[in-house]
Parts: structure tokens; sequence; C-alpha cells
């Protein structure tokens, strides 16, 4: 009995150092953050209490508010136009098709660059000065116009659309390989029947494959709440405040602005709706497993 | 039992399927070609898709006048110290959650996970407050440090679901054998643990070094990496465009190289061990 104790002892040993990472760097930072919110800090944090005086100011600010309809914009384009487009990519390629894995790869490959590299390619691509535009007026339609770049109310659509570029190549492979672990005998269960190949995708296929679309939307939200970069490479939140979104607004009160107090509650706001959004779905996880699970 | 697609179709689904590849390959071949053009001909109208002057300059010019070698070795040193950090914390962490479970281990990991999906903005700024103080910013061993903080989860969610696979029954005969913990982690374990921290690892350095917006806001110009660089060059106008085409070529080469070999693994880490 006693070796197995020790192994035990050792095992729960072995998970201190991942603990405390977990514990300091993410428990205690927001805990931090959100009392700075609390503040009036300005450069240097201190430890006043001025009540919800920074989270009144938040959103008073046209920028922050502006960052947030950008954010809610981006964020139903880019997870739905991920989720299409992938679907399609992923059905396309399980026709058994010719050369189907240099297509996965293909399709895979904007996921393995960063948002840096993909913001500046499309900015280029997109510019009105550079890029179609100036290309389909050489080649002769000189009323060819695209300018939706420079454009402060289309913008943040480009923003998303080179988002989608970027994903929707994971969206595929993750359905895929759902695609692949459905029973053949299903298409042929509908052949016979003489059922359309579309309508078996669509109320058949698509809620066997509810998991692996719950698994994309998670990672495409991830993604939504972190984007930054994008953003950075491809517009620098321009023209104007147009393409703004709220982990900008942060880093330039942050760095910019010098306004720390400000910054910690546009960060805080950003924390509980996450919280908002993720907590159900981390609770029904949790129950769906509670009845008879021993791991 | 294949499928049987009628022929008619599938060659249209073929064909389709590699119009569409090309379409979005195309952005990433266009910048490739376009880093072999003088700086005139890369805005020539109308834009030359082969049948210009191939050169070498850019590349040239961009390793010899800018600090690349530094941002270079700086993606590397990064990417690479972050992941064997996180590894040698990780490993004991999912060893123990996938051959000694208690009945809390699912929630531990869950909780874990569920870190990543908080936003990084808000993490950032007592890091960064406490980096200035203690003169870290802009040093690689800050970098490689938050690097591996923030990617710890997924290495041991990672390296959790490649543990569970070996089968328990081995170290169980190797226990009756009398092996002892030691030596069961040396012989037994490690061999069968290689290709699952092998992946872990190709991940975790692809992650690290796309990552930017850590980098971005936590260096300047000792410790920046690739993709600081070229966030760098965000606002072109024209000028540098053949040149900034080389920089972003070398940037995503070795990601795109490893990306080919690993995308299988690329792609079950990215899911957690969704898809296997």
């Amino acid at each position: 009995m006693k070796p197995r104790r020790l192994r035990n002892v050792a095992a729960q040993t072995a998970l201190i150092p991942s603990w405390l990472i977990v514990i300091f760097a993410y428990i205690g930072t927001i805990a931090w953050t959100i009392r700075i919110s609390f503040t009036s800090s300005g450069i240097f944090p201190h430890y006043d209490w001025v009540g919800l005086k920074q989270y009144d100011r938040l959103f008073d600010s046209h920028r922050w508010v502006v960052s947030v309809q950008n954010l809610a914009i981006f964020g139903v384009i880019f997870i739905v136009g991920c989720l299409v487009l992938g679907f399609l990519l992923a059905v396309f390629l399980d026709q058994k098709i010719r050369g189907e894995g240099i297509l996965r790869t293909l399709f895979l490959y904007p996921y393995a660059m960063s948002f840096i590299v993909t913001g500046l390619v499309w900015q280029w691509i997109l510019n009105p000065t550079l890029g179609i535009e100036q290309a389909m007026h050489a080649w002769g339609w000189s009323s060819f116009s695209f300018d939706w770049l420079a454009r402060g109310d289309r913008a943040i659509y480009l923003v998303a659309f080179a988002g989608i570029w970027q994903s929707a190549g994971l969206v595929m492979a993750i359905l895929l390989a759902g695609l692949r672990g459905i029973d053949e005998d299903l298409w042929k269960a509908a052949r016979v029947d003489g059922i359309p190949a579309w309508r078996i995708y669509l109320s058949v296929v698509i809620p066997m494959l509810s998991g692996m679309f719950v698994t994309a939307l998670v990672l495409l939200g991830i993604a939504v709440v972190k984007v930054y970069d994008l953003v950075v490479a491809m517009t620098g939140g321009g023209p104007g405040i147009s393409t703004e979104v709220p982990a900008k607004f942060v880093i330039d009160y942050l760095f910019n602005r010098q306004n720390v107090a400000l910054a910690t509650a546009a960060a805080s706001v950003m924390f509980v709706a996450v919280f908002v959004v993720v907590g159900p779905w981390l609770y029904s996880q949790y129950l769906r497993r509670r009845p008879g699970e021993a791991s | 039992m294949a499928r049987s697609v009628p022929q008619s179709r599938k060659i249209t689904f073929t064909i389709i399927a590699w119009l569409v590849a090309l379409l979005i390959f195309f952005p990433i071949l266009w910048t490739f070609l376009t880093s072999f053009k003088t700086e005139g001909e890369a805005v020539a109208v109308p834009p030359h898709f082969l049948f210009f002057d191939w050169t070498s300059v850019n590349y040239e010019q961009v390793w010899d006048r800018s600090n690349y070698p530094l941002f270079f070795l700086n993606s590397v040193v990064i990417s690479i110290g972050s992941t064997v950090l996180g590894l040698v914390v990780a490993i004991p962490a999912a060893w123990a959650m996938a051959f000694s479970p208690t009945k809390h281990t699912k929630d531990v990991l869950m909780w874990m996970l569920s870190t990543k999906m908080l936003p990084a903005v808000g993490v950032l700024v007592p890091i960064y407050l406490f980096l200035r103080n203690v003169g870290l910013l802009d040093t690689r061993i800050a970098l490689v440090v938050i690097m591996m903080l923030i990617n710890l989860p997924i290495i041991v969610w990672m390296l959790f679901t490649y543990f569970k696979e070996i089968p328990g029954d081995i170290l169980e005969a190797a226990r009756m054998d009398g092996a002892t913990l030691g030596k069961e982690i040396v012989y037994i374990l490690t061999p069968m643990a290689i290709p699952g921290i092998a992946s872990t690892l190709l991940l975790n350095v692809i992650l690290a070094w796309n990552e930017a917006f850590w980098t971005i806001n936590l260096t300047a110009s000792n410790a920046a990496p690739l993709t600081a660089f070229i966030a760098s060059f965000s606002a072109p106008e024209g000028l540098f465009y053949a040149k900034l085409s080389a920089a972003s070529t070398m940037a995503i080469a070795p990601i795109l190289i490893l990306g080919w070999f690993s995308q299988k693994q690329l792609v079950r880490g990215l899911t957690f061990g969704a898809v296997k």
C-alpha cells in the first residue's frame, strides 16, 4: 500500500507548479486589475477608492462605445463566416476529390500565419491606391471601385473578412474530422429514399456534428475576445476610430494616455462580459458530466 | 467501405475545391512573389504575375540593413525557450492527472483551459507594471516566462490527452515487476510519451512564434521578435512593399514549413485533443 500512496503524493506534488502559475498568472492578476479599476490611478497605480467613477467615464467615452460595437460586428461576422465557410470547405473535401491532402494543407495554411501578417497582406491587397482597385483599373475596368478600407463605415467588415480568411481553415479541419466519423450507411439510406444531399447535411449531418461546432465556436470566441493584432496591422484602428476594438482601447489608455485606472476598468468590463458568455457553457459542461462519471 | 460519389460530381467538386484553394492561397503566394521584385516592379500597374526580373536584393537588404538577424534570434529564443520551460512545468502535471486521476482532475483541466478564454488585456496591465518595476521590460527572459504562462494551459491539456492514450496496464505491469517510480518514468513512460511531447512542442513553438499581442506590448527593440518587427511596418504606403514582403516571407517561412509536416498535430493541438 505504501508505494501507491507515495505515487499519489508524488502526483499531487507534480501538480503544484502548474497550480501556482495558473493561480498567480490569472486569478491574482485579474483580482488586481479589478481592484485598480475602482481607483483614480494615473501613470502609476495607487490604492484609493473612487467607486464606479472610472466605469462612468468609460461608458461616456464615445471611443469605448465604438470599440464595443465593432467587437460585436466583427464577432458576429467572423464567427458566422468561419463556421459557414469552414463547413462548406469540409463538405467539399469530403467528396473523395483528388489531391485532398494538399488542399487540406492549403486551406489550413492561413491559420499558420500570424494575424499580423494576415492584416498586412490584406491591407496591401485592399488598399485603394495599391491593390485590387489599381489592378482592375490597369486591366481596363476603370469604373471599378473598392475603397472600403478607407471608409469609416465599412472598414470593420474587411477586418472581419481577413479574420475569416485566416481562421476558416481551422473550422474546416475540425468539421472534416467530424464528417469522417459519420457512418457511410447514412448516405446509402438517403440515396435509397431519394433524399437530396443538401437536406441530409442540413437536418442530419449538422446536428450530428454539434460537438465539433461547439469546439469551433469556443476557439473562434477566444479569437474574437483577443482581437488586437489583426486590427493593428490592418487598419491601426482607423480611419479615425472606426475600427477600434476594446483590447486596443485598453492598451492605448495604458501606454499612450497613461490612465491605468480607466484601462483596468475597460479590461474588467471585458472580464465580466466573457464570464457572462463562457460561464453558462462551462457550467453546462460541468453538469453534463456529473451523473456517474468515474474520472 | 468507400462512399461512391458520381464521377461527374467528383470532377466538379475537385475543380471548385482547387479554385477555392487557389483563391485562399493567393495572398500568401502574392507576398512570396512580390518579395522577389524590385520596389518599382512591386507597385507596377498592371502587376506582373511571373514575368519580371527575379531578384534577391530585398532579402539581402532586409538582412543587412535592419536588425533582422536579431529579431529572428529573438523569435527563436522566445518560442523555443517558452515551450521548453512550459514542458518542464507541464509534464509532471499532465503525468499526474493522466495516471493518478482524482475525482477533481477533469474539473482542474477544464478550469485551466477556461483561463485561455479570458481577455489577455486584463492580465496585461499588472504584468506590464510588474515588469516595468523590476526592470525586465524588453528582455528575452521576461518574454520567455510570459509566453510560457500564456501557453501553459494548452501544453498541460495537450500532454494530458496524449498521456491518456498510454495504456495504464503497461505501467501496472512494470510496477508488478518491481520497477521503482524513477525507473517507470525513465524506461517506460518517457519512450511512449515522446511522440506526444514532440507534437506539443511543435504546436507551441508555432503559437509562440505567431504571438503578437504580448510581444508588441512588452518589447521595444532589444527583445522584439519578428511579429513586432513586421508590425512596425504597418503603414508602408507602397514604399517598402517588396522589402516588407521579403521580411514577411522570412517570418512565415519557418512556420509554413513546420506546418506542412505537422498539420495533423496542429489541428489536434488547437482543438485540445477534440479532433484526433
